[in-house]
């Protein structure tokens, strides 16, 4: 028969463990609320520039500008995007299985990896795979300088001709129940020149000028939205992690409660034998 | 003095100046002034100094550059970064400062995006003792 101290004290702690589940699933959804409300603000700046560039692209040479050179693939860049947490069901998981079979089909040796979070650091860094620059412990304090430092680094490994195709890969925060792993090509730029009427309007200093400044900034901006949508996801998956962890602590709770209570029964019940039996023997 | 609307777009938030008499910006070719009624253009902005006069009063303003839009309606700064004269944290602002000096004698990093950091810790430091 089961100690009733035993699982009094399992009770106790499966109890505690779930409020720590609950207080993280929390947490999780108020983070998650923040990210998303990042996404909002971003996009009126996003729209505007997207908006002068493409309004600006026609008019200018595509040959001048770099990080619109096509040029023909050798080596290729995988910018990964993951948290530097787990507890938050496959997230990790996912992305990583998708950049390594991706990054395999290439060839290790023709990919240079930059790693966002922990949790695609110490993946690459344990397989040996070229890493050239990591990103971890942002995530808490995450602001738009870590996008442009981000960005920036990724940038100028495309323009010093190292690689010849930067690839993200990152988890889309379609909604709190789905998070989608997506791979798309940042570097180079392509820009579908549509929809541009001309304006009357002077260009100071001139129009390729403009484009060449504006460029890296939405590529920036690109990386940022890349970030909250990774971040946005995570919280999303941790929450959901959580919420799943809390509900597998209520039905062991139950559980144990009845085991318990079948067990102080049986003590009972034993007991209760014992007198009478004990009072049946005095009597004869 | 007339006056024109003056808007401030970041990555991070919008935020509404209200009307105001004079603004001057860091061009890539130079600082220049815009003052109510002037022709409808886009201007690229480098890291630099961005003064405000409203009221007769004037507000100064660090960037690390972006690109204002002048239309008949208003003006537009659409910049990747910006910190009030006030606002500015000048410990960090010396230490990023000197973490890119330091950088400088090193030969393994990229001297271009280093000088960027240095010209932005530099513009931070002028324009908090404004």
């Amino acid at each position: 028969m089961a100690n009733l101290k035993d699982i009094r004290d399992r009770i106790k702690s499966v109890t505690s463990i779930q409020k720590v589940t609950k207080a993280m699933k929390m947490v999780a959804a108020a983070k998650m609320r923040r990210a998303q409300k990042h996404m909002e603000e971003a996009r009126p700046y996003e729209n505007r520039l997207s908006g002068v560039i493409n309004q600006l692209l026609p008019d200018v040479d595509r040959d001048l500008l770099e990080l619109l050179d096509i040029r023909e693939v050798n080596r290729v860049g995988y910018v990964v995007v993951t948290s530097d947490r787990g507890m938050a069901g496959s997230f990790n998981n996912n992305i990583l299985k998708r950049a390594q079979s991706e990054i395999d089909a290439i060839g290790k040796d023709h990919v240079d990896v930059f790693c966002i979070g922990k949790k695609a650091r110490d993946h690459f860094k344990r397989r040996e795979y070229t890493v050239i620059e990591n990103h971890t412990d942002f995530w808490n304090e995450l602001s738009y300088n870590h996008a442009i430092n981000i960005g920036e680094g990724v940038i100028s490994h495309f323009t010093n001709q190292n690689v010849d195709e930067i690839h993200v890969v990152y988890n889309e925060f379609i909604n709190v129940a789905r998070q989608q792993v997506q791979s798309e090509l940042l570097l180079p730029l392509t820009f579908d020149d549509e929809n541009s009427r001309p304006v009357d309007r002077l260009y100071e200093p001139n129009k390729v000028d403009i484009i060449k400044s504006l460029i890296p900034r939405h590529l920036n901006i690109q990386m940022w939205k890349y970030l909250l949508e990774s971040y946005a996801s995570e919280q999303a998956a941790r929450m959901l992690a959580m919420e799943n962890a809390t509900e597998n602590a209520q039905d062991m709770i139950k559980e144990l409660t009845l085991e318990f209570n079948k067990a102080r029964q049986a003590a009972i019940t034993t007991e209760m034998l014992e007198i009478v039996s004990g009072a049946e023997a005095l009597r004869s | 003095m007339s006056s024109f609307h003056l808007e401030i777009v970041t990555p991070t938030k919008i935020s509404d100046e209200g009307q105001v008499e004079y603004v001057r910006c860091p061009g890539l070719d130079g600082s220049f002034g815009v003052l109510s009624n002037h022709r409808e253009s886009i201007f690229a902005l480098d890291v630099g100094e961005i003064k405000v006069t409203q009221n007769g009063k004037d507000h100064y303003l660090a960037t690390s550059g972006g690109f204002a839009e002048v239309t008949k309606e208003k003006v537009e700064l659409l910049l990747e970064t910006y910190e009030r004269s006030d606002e500015i944290d000048t410990v960090r602002a010396e230490e990023a400062l000197k973490r890119a000096q330091e950088k400088q004698e090193a030969k393994d990093i990229d001297p271009a995006r280093n000088d960027v950091s240095l010209l932005r810790a530099l513009n931070r430091l002028k324009v908090s003792k404004r």
